[in-house]
């Protein structure tokens, strides 16, 4: 399992990466979170006012912040109960951008993060000897889509971490997921 | 001050063989992985004269039962042959061997590293002043390899055809030549290709290499048009043209053509979002060609395509190339 890299994207590394990341290292696999987002992005009181932070900012400082600016609103809409969550398993958000480790499939939540994910590994110097599959699953950025999301994914990757020969069976794996799943699902190879 | 680099190089030499007798002795697949990578990270990258020394000792672990030690292998000697070419006569029968391992996985590490051994084998036979009976024979299994590669293009397996492809698309680009557009990726600034051997080279015949090479490209169109390709196989091939075209001008427009063909012809087997997944690659494909100096001739051709692929004016004008510019250029 541990041979077996992967990595889950959404924007802000926040929810639906998260949940994933959170879901997939409770069953054992090697994985990491990213977003490919310029900043990470929480809501805020209104629509039209997120709270915005880089990526070098901690969970932890952000929950502080977050607590201090109004922690009712907060609790309420869960996102303190999300960045306590997040800070447990990491100390800050990343961007996968920013990230050059290999990885044998990487999961994308939404097809604008799928569509940069793919631009950003295009445009990278590389060797070529190695494949990573990258596979678009379009959830919803809520608590609850996140959490079946994350389901689809755990299922996912459990089909696919036990193949012996994925290069092989993966257009068949996916095929029989969309069925499953009822979802539409872009999947991409490249040699990095 | 030889004896001085002799006397310093013993912990290092002991510390090769402690770490090969435990390699030889650990149970756990990736403890022995783990153990060999620091073996060739000593006698590859920090001292290159043991390298001779310990080549016999790594490559026996080509029959390790574990598929991930006999890969790593495989990256072992291509890295190897990198610094010493000559290790390639030892190198070659092994390649030849784990192409038929019984792990697909396996060979599928040998299909992937055989653009980097050949061009370091081109590269040997370029420099060579004398042809000798190891260099045939060296030669003659790296002729029997790429028959298999090609021959891999029509395997049963998905992963295999894939890689297949992959690795055709290396050989191409060493059996061709560069021109003066070529794009080159800053990894494959140095590579080696037919413009920088010798047309007198005592042992390779430039046309004939270059006639391979166009054979092979053909090949890859050809794989391309197939009706029933998967859709894993037609991103690839797409992807490898691509690149072809953009590091080597002079197939520029037949891999347009190739493009423009595919897209009112995609194969009937695809399901509805495999279209969509390859329609998404063949705009960035388009886009990427658009970007380069020599789309010029192509671009009423590449911006139809791209309209039809639904992108949007913006998109397009952000990559066109800006003719007035490159007529400066030229001047």
């Amino acid at each position: 399992m541990d041979d077996f890299r992967i990595a889950v994207v959404c924007s802000s590394n926040q929810n639906r990466s998260m949940e994933a990341h959170s879901c997939l290292s409770k069953k054992g696999f090697n994985v990491r979170s990213f977003g490919t987002g310029n900043q990470v992005k929480l809501p805020g009181p209104a629509p039209n006012m997120p709270n915005i932070y880089d990526f070098s900012t901690t969970y932890d400082e952000m929950y502080k912040d977050l607590m201090r600016k109004d922690s009712n609103l907060y609790k309420q809409n869960g996102i303190l109960h999300m960045l306590d969550r997040n800070r447990r398993i990491k100390p800050n958000p990343e961007r996968f951008q920013a990230c050059h480790d290999v990885f044998d499939v990487i999961v994308s939540c939404e097809e604008r993060v799928y569509d940069q994910i793919v631009e950003d590994l295009e445009s990278r110097d590389k060797s070529e000897s190695h494949p990573v599959h990258i596979i678009n699953i379009d959830i919803q950025d809520n608590h609850e889509e996140a959490t079946i999301g994350a389901l689809l994914i755990r299922d996912l990757i459990t089909t696919l971490s036990s193949c012996d020969d994925i290069d092989n069976e993966i257009d068949e794996i996916i095929q029989e997921f969309e069925h499953s799943s009822n979802r539409t699902i872009l999947h991409t190879v490249m040699f990095l | 001050t030889e004896e001085e680099d002799a006397s310093s190089n013993v912990p290092v030499y002991d510390k090769v063989v402690e770490l090969l007798n435990q390699a030889s002795l650990l149970q756990k697949d990736s403890e022995r992985v783990g153990l060999l990578k620091q073996v060739q990270e000593l006698i590859t990258f920090k001292d290159a004269n043991l390298l001779d020394n310990f080549f016999d000792e790594m490559i026996a672990f080509q029959s390790d039962r574990s598929p991930e030690v006999r890969k790593f292998v495989i990256d072992f000697m291509e890295e190897a042959c990198k610094k010493d070419p000559d290790l390639l006569t030892k190198t070659m029968p092994i390649l030849q061997h784990l192409m038929n391992d019984e792990n697909v996985n396996v060979q599928k590490r040998v299909i992937l590293t055989i653009p980097s051994v050949y061009k370091t084998l081109i590269l040997w036979l370029a420099k060579s002043k004398l042809p000798t009976a190891e260099m045939t024979q060296v030669w003659d299994i790296m002729v029997m390899l790429k028959n298999s590669l090609f021959d891999m293009l029509d395997s049963e397996n998905d992963g295999i055809r894939t890689f297949s492809v992959k690795s055709c698309e290396g050989i191409v680009l060493t059996l061709s030549r560069r021109s003066e557009d070529s794009e080159i990726p800053k990894s494959a600034k140095s590579d080696v290709s037919l413009d920088s051997i010798p047309e007198n080279s005592k042992y390779l015949k430039v046309n004939k290499l270059e006639e391979e090479g166009r054979k092979l490209f053909d090949a890859l169109l050809k794989f391309e048009a197939s009706p029933h390709i998967s859709s894993i196989n037609l991103i690839t091939v797409m992807t490898s043209l691509s690149n072809i075209a953009k590091q080597r001008p002079v197939h520029f427009g037949r891999v347009v053509q190739a493009f423009e063909a595919l897209h009112v012809n995609l194969p009937p087997t695809l399901s509805r979002s495999q279209v969509s997944s390859v329609r998404k690659n063949l705009k960035m494909h388009m886009l990427s060609l658009l970007k380069h100096k020599h789309s010029q001739d192509y671009l009423s051709n590449i911006t139809t395509l791209l309209t039809d692929l639904g992108a949007t004016q913006s998109e397009v004008l952000k990559v066109m190339p800006k003719i007035d510019e490159s007529k400066k250029r030229k001047r």
